[in-house]
């Protein structure tokens, strides 16, 4: 019942955040975001033509009115249909969400956990060779552009002036021959970029952790390493982690990958949401920013209930 | 209530469900130029773009005909491969029958042509194509719930069609100028003689629907369309859309003497191959939407991906022997054919004439200052340096608006408003009482991209050249294309620079950018008004092609070039490579597209290039 009411409780307070979101994403968008009647005319319009389409785009309505409407599709999960396809928004998130979680999940789960076991062999060599090594390498990971990891990757694994090994473009899941083939190149391109953030982030909270005392006296104690890493250390610096990992879940499932999703031809719903942006198809934006900050509520409360779970003086009252 | 937990559902679904929804896609088929699994044959298409809407009425682009030229019928359509192109008839049974004062067309379909099979039929079964289609499917773009974009073709044209859109558009409705006289038999009824009539139904705008359709998918018509033509549309997305043989295309066997055929210069392609054949010739096509020129390139180099692709300006002196006349280099020229032409359309930079600082003006000593003003900036502008910065220097500038891939173009015209000549432009200045202090702010509008900065810093650097402070010449950036086209509707600017593509192959075309009437927020941005312009475009407007018409559309250049209207104008030149086993003569000019039912794929390895042949084309 404790965790139903804090549940509850939870959500309650994501109201404000919901609503401060949307307000001011809103805003931007009719305000300052791009004015998509300038693209749906023709070639030769007339006045009368520009108003019919402001019109059908629902330009001519109120704000407040407007904003309302928003939130009574964000409460029935009915956005529309796009501006720019026609196509309905739901059928496009349920389209291309499962393809970007399908492209990013494996990196974001290797990544995450490559990340710790590297954290770790840095903290625990503190200051020696290895934790230098790993260390030189997470700054040239963070150094490179993306961009330009993606395209040297793309060269080098799936062209004809490299390996050749795996398809430049396309998307194809057929089979998980064909599923890992597809995702391998995205998915190193992806681990060597936020390898060297999270190594660094989670260097900094191992060491950190290192150096309290219930750890010094467990070594004094003989404890083994593993057995130390592992009880007295990743258990304490588990907050932080779970944290950081589930505050880029949101960012996962709803922002996808855009630039891999473009480089490589794949049809996630970063591209989705970012021409959206740039198109000013306001329905899919909505979507796409609701849905978020509903996700980032919810994400809250998991993450709150994860606290509780690993560090039991973390009450959830 | 109901609804709204089912989309609940269905949205948790998709979120927890992913990876195995992801696994389970099985509409995309496999990389393979032919696909030995499937026992398909495929032609990979790439763009350089997606296309928002497949919507006919919304088919305002290249990208978006490149589908539906395909996927619907239109009444006429262009040939092959004749150039100048040349109409044909396709979906009308016959040329027209026109009345002696050109204002009634009697057109007739062909009968027995059947929709593709889908859903919104009865038992998925497509029904025959009938007369009344055609007239549905003109209307919808005079009904604005459908936000259509092709309405101006028509537009004051069609007996009763605005007043019919006046009304309420409602289809229940008849429009006297546009009936369907029997199950075969289309009526239009002008308001005044429209030489260029045929022309517009060959657009995507005028493609054939069923109007079962658009009542079943609502606006999902728009990534769902349906038609008759060649192929059906299978899959749709960001990244690609994927079309299939339509089973029951009409039995026309290809006649390459009629369809424009050239030995002499088109042989190479093999289009020989395909005569006598009823297209389509492959099983599918797929078109991969690839904006990035990287990606784009990589794929079509992979060998087994993309078999079709523009290359990049940056990667043409790395696959060109020649430029003049272009030749690959060997290594190219083993794995690739090449297609060197130019578009039908240009770019071209012109003055607001509504600005009082550089266009009209009630004051006509202020306003023939103007017009010095406008002339000496044209003598700035550097056509070769423009064409070598941006264009690879295979551009073709020209002067004027009548495009070189138009008869009616004159290749005698002076090139002097296309001729830098600072010292003159300078003494322009001079004489007319121009200096650093009285100059007006120039400010250039873009849309926010590296390219465009340095394309504003060049002109920024000329204009420096005939004495205009740097301070002067201020970039203005806008976040995109839409916003940058309200400022020129708007009036803002006081120089519009577009590209315009050409939607038939008729000069009339890129005139009407300068016609009056047309003015903001027309297709007249420059809001150009000449009484005199504005009656030789009025008396060509009802004429046939012939001398006559032509010598009005060449008084009417000269008449701009006289006013100094701008900085025009360049055709860009196309560059495509494609792989050996394709059969085919590629194009994606005026509608785009309408070649590709004539495709042929070839098994990996063979050639479709004549034995005999060298490597010149």
């Amino acid at each position: 019942m404790d965790l139903l009411r804090f549940a509850l409780r939870k959500l309650l307070a994501g109201l404000p955040l919901i609503l401060g979101v949307t307000l001011l994403s809103f805003t931007l968008m009719v305000y300052f975001g791009p004015d998509k009647t300038y693209q749906l005319l023709g070639k030769n319009p007339t006045p009368e033509q520009i108003a019919e389409i402001r019109h059908e785009l629902g330009y001519d309505r109120p704000f407040v009115t407007r904003y309302v409407e928003y939130l009574r599709q964000l409460v029935t999960l009915d956005f529309g249909n796009s501006d720019s396809t026609g196509e309905e928004v739901n059928a496009v998130l349920a389209r291309t969400i499962p393809v970007s979680l399908a492209l990013e999940l494996p990196g974001f789960i290797l990544g995450n956990l490559l990340a710790i076991g590297l954290a770790l062999t840095a903290g625990y060599f503190r200051g020696g060779w290895p934790d230098k090594l790993i260390m030189g390498l997470a700054v040239i990971g963070m150094s490179i552009s993306f961009l330009i990891v993606i395209f040297a990757f793309q060269i080098w694994f799936c062209t004809s002036y490299g390996l050749d090994w795996f398809p430049v473009r396309g998307w194809k899941a057929e089979n998980l021959a064909e599923y890992l083939r597809h995702i391998a190149v995205p998915t190193l391109a992806t681990m060597f970029v936020a390898l060297g953030y999270s190594t660094r982030f989670y260097r900094a909270v191992i060491v950190e952790e290192l150096n309290r005392d219930h750890v010094r006296t467990a070594r004094a104690y003989g404890t083994p390493p593993a057995r130390l890493f592992y009880r007295n250390i990743l258990k304490n610096c588990a907050i932080p982690i779970i944290t950081r990992i589930m505050f880029t879940i949101p960012s996962i499932v709803i922002g996808g990958a855009l630039l891999i999703e473009t480089t490589f031809g794949i049809p996630g719903v970063g591209k989705v949401a970012y021409e959206a942006i740039v198109s000013g198809d306001q329905p899919v934006l909505k979507a796409v920013v609701g849905l978020t900050a509903l996700l980032f509520v919810v994400t809250l409360l998991i993450t709150d209930i994860l606290y509780r779970a690993v560090d039991p003086r973390v009450s959830i009252r | 209530m109901r609804v709204t937990s089912t989309r609940y559902r269905t949205l948790l679904l998709a979120l927890l469900c992913a990876p195995v929804t992801a696994c389970d896609d099985a509409s995309v088929p496999a990389p393979l130029t032919q696909d030995p699994d499937a026992g398909l044959k495929v032609y990979h298409h790439s763009m350089d773009e997606s296309p928002a809407s497949l919507d006919p009425v919304q088919a305002a682009n290249i990208y978006a005909n490149h589908i539906l030229e395909n996927t619907l019928d239109t009444l006429y359509a262009y040939k092959y491969l004749a150039r100048p192109y040349e109409l044909k008839t396709n979906l009308a049974d016959g040329w027209p029958e026109i009345s002696e004062d050109r204002l009634t067309y009697t057109i007739r379909i062909k009968r027995g042509v059947r929709f593709q099979d889908d859903a919104c039929f009865p038992q998925g079964r497509g029904r025959e194509v009938t007369a009344a289609d055609f007239v549905y499917s003109l209307k919808r773009n005079f009904d604005p719930k459908n936000r259509p974009q092709g309405a101006w073709f028509w537009q004051g044209r069609i007996v009763g069609l605005d007043e019919w859109k006046d009304a309420g558009s409602d289809h229940a409705k008849e429009v006297p100028g546009l009936l369907a006289l029997d199950r075969y038999t289309i009526q239009v009824r002008l308001t005044r003689p429209y030489p260029q009539l045929l022309d517009t139904f060959a657009q995507g705008y005028s493609g054939v629907i069923p109007r079962e359709a658009v009542e079943r998918y609502g606006r999902e018509f728009g990534v769902h369309p349906v038609g008759s033509g060649p192929f059906k549309l299978v899959s749709y997305d960001s990244a690609r859309a994927v079309l299939d043989r339509n089973p029951h295309y009409r039995q026309e066997p290809v006649d390459l003497a009629y369809e424009g055929y050239d030995p002499a210069t088109q042989r190479y392609s093999g289009v020989e191959r395909i005569a006598g054949r009823s297209p389509p010739f492959v099983d599918r096509v797929i078109f991969d939407f690839a904006s990035d020129d990287a990606s784009r390139w990589n794929s079509l180099t992979k060998g087994d991906e993309i078999q079709y692709a523009a290359v990049p300006p940056e990667k043409l002196d790395e696959i060109l022997a020649s430029r003049s006349p272009p030749r690959l280099k060997p290594e190219y020229a083993e794995r690739y054919q090449l297609i060197v032409g130019l578009e039908a359309g240009f770019v071209f930079e012109v003055f607001n004439f509504s600005d009082p600082r550089y266009g009209y003006h009630p004051d006509p000593v202020q306003a023939g200052r103007n017009k010095a003003l406008r002339c000496a900036i044209m003598k700035a502008f550097d056509w070769p340096a423009r064409n070598e910065s941006w264009y690879g220097g295979l551009a073709r500038v020209f002067p004027g608006v009548i495009v070189p891939v138009t008869a009616e173009f004159d290749p005698d015209t002076p090139v002097d408003t296309i001729t830098r000549d600072v010292p003159g432009a300078r003494r322009l200045l001079a004489e007319n009482g121009w200096n650093a202090g009285n100059l007006p702010e120039f400010v250039y509008g873009n849309s926010a991209g590296v390219k465009q900065r340095m394309m504003f810093e060049q002109l920024r650097a000329w204009l420096i050249d005939i004495g205009y402070p740097t301070e002067k010449v201020i970039n203005k950036n806008y976040a995109t294309f839409g916003d940058l086209s309200r400022a020129w509707k708007q009036n803002e600017l006081p120089l519009i620079s577009k590209g315009w593509g050409l939607d038939f192959p008729d000069a009339e075309n890129t005139l009407q950018l300068f016609y009056g009437p047309n003015g903001s927020p027309g297709s007249n941005d420059a809001n150009y008004r000449n009484p005199e312009f504005d009656r030789l475009y009025e008396e060509a407007s009802v004429m046939l092609p012939g001398p006559e018409r032509t010598a009005i559309y060449r008084r009417m250049n000269e008449i701009l070039l006289q006013d100094c209207v701008g900085m025009t104008g360049l055709s860009r030149t196309r560059t495509y490579l494609w792989h050996k086993n394709v059969v085919g003569l590629p194009d994606r000019e005026i509608t785009g597209g309408f070649w590709i039912k004539f495709v042929d794929v070839l098994p990996k390895g063979e050639s479709a290039r004549p034995a005999d042949l060298g490597q010149e084309i």
